[in-house]
């Protein structure tokens, strides 16, 4: 039996989508057995980040209204071993589903997954209340900003309420040359108004987007310092002791910083 | 608030405290539904009270509400100068 985790942040743009799919990845290439999920009914993309738009045939809607068996509208990932993708219906809304159908899908889907991640859309409407129905933990994404800070604080709270045990924070989108200078809030500034446990911190990286445009997660780019973050994020998930390593302008992630202000 | 204008006004300080200060604040409400508005008028009456039994340095009273994890508290910082209340013995 797996686990289901969902992917949430109240705000959007702050990189739920992204995460998720790297995440997944770098899971998959871990050796587990994944199956990504996206939540976001009539707006969906998780698809197009993971690069397997051309190959959906059935969504979550087509399980639900027994168009399709739940083994056949799994995606598989061609590139990794046992990474599956279940896409969302472009053609409904949000109110289409019930939590109570997506905590069944959840249940069966981590009977033969390790990790069933659901990536939630923004707000805390019905959609968000829909992919936190069936999840055991939760990961939180925000970025160091205040509205992406407040809103991850509302929804924690509200993840609280549903009884969801541990939360984990994902920072996103942390400029080391922006902290140094004072001018950006340090993972610390956001753990101690958010209190909640910090699994990882993801820097600003030019390659997340090149690798979004190529629909190739940037876990897969040895050479990009978000994709690799993420790893360690995949890591902690699994019990590892990895450090959340110090993000310092010229330091470990210094190289980056320079290439984006030099080019 | 005037203490918060003097911050934004002032350009020394970064903004990462500013945002820091602003969120810390914003949360408070957002948790409590409690505002800047109410927080003063709660400061007012409860000087008032205390103003019974102590001579109170008024313009030093400073009133927050504080959180962390799942609890909560109000932290008043209430500089006394002197007391009201005669000892019985004295009486």
């Amino acid at each position: 039996m797996g686990k289901v985790i969902v992917v949430t942040s109240g705000k959007g743009g702050v990189g739920k989508s992204t995460s998720t799919a790297n995440l997944g990845t770098a899971l998959a290439v871990s050796g587990k057995k994944v199956v990504v999920v996206d939540a976001d009914v009539g707006l969906r993309n998780l698809d197009v980040i993971m690069g397997l738009e051309s190959r959906v045939v059935y969504t979550s809607m087509d399980v639900l209204e027994g168009v399709c068996e739940l083994e056949q509208a799994l995606v598989k990932d061609r590139r990794t071993k046992d990474l599956y993708l279940l896409a969302a219906s472009q053609r409904n809304n949000k109110s289409d589903i019930q939590p109570e159908q997506m905590k069944k899908l959840c249940l069966e889907l981590k009977e033969t997954h390790d990790y069933v991640l659901v990536d939630s859309p923004a707000g805390i409407e019905q959609g968000f209340q829909n992919a936190a129905a069936g999840a055991d933990e939760a990961l939180i994404v925000t970025t160091p900003e205040v509205a992406a800070v407040r809103d991850a604080d509302r929804i924690i709270g509200l993840l609280q309420n549903m009884t969801i045990k541990n939360l984990h924070l994902i920072i996103n989108r942390l400029a080391p040359e922006m902290v140094k200078a004072g001018d950006m809030m340090e993972p610390t500034d956001v753990i101690e108004i958010l209190s909640v446990n910090l699994i990882g911190v993801i820097p600003e990286d030019r390659e997340i987007l090149i690798s979004t445009n190529r629909g190739m997660p940037s876990t897969y780019n040895h050479k990009s310092d978000a994709g690799q973050a993420y790893k360690r994020v995949a890591q902690r998930l699994e019990g590892e002791d990895v450090p959340i390593p110090e993000f310092k302008a010229g330091g470990l992630f210094g190289n980056w910083f320079g290439k984006l202000f030099n080019s | 608030m005037f203490k918060r204008l003097m911050q934004l006004l002032n350009r020394e300080q970064r903004s990462k405290s500013v945002a820091k200060s602003r969120l810390q604040l914003i949360l408070v409400q957002d948790r409590t539904g409690i505002d800047e508005e109410i927080m003063e008028s709660l400061q007012t009456e409860l000087t008032e009270v205390l103003s019974k039994y102590f001579i109170l340095e008024r313009e030093q009273v400073e009133m927050e509400l504080e959180r962390e994890q799942d609890s909560m508290a109000l932290v008043a910082n209430i500089p006394v100068l002197g007391t009201k209340v005669r000892h019985p013995a004295q009486a």
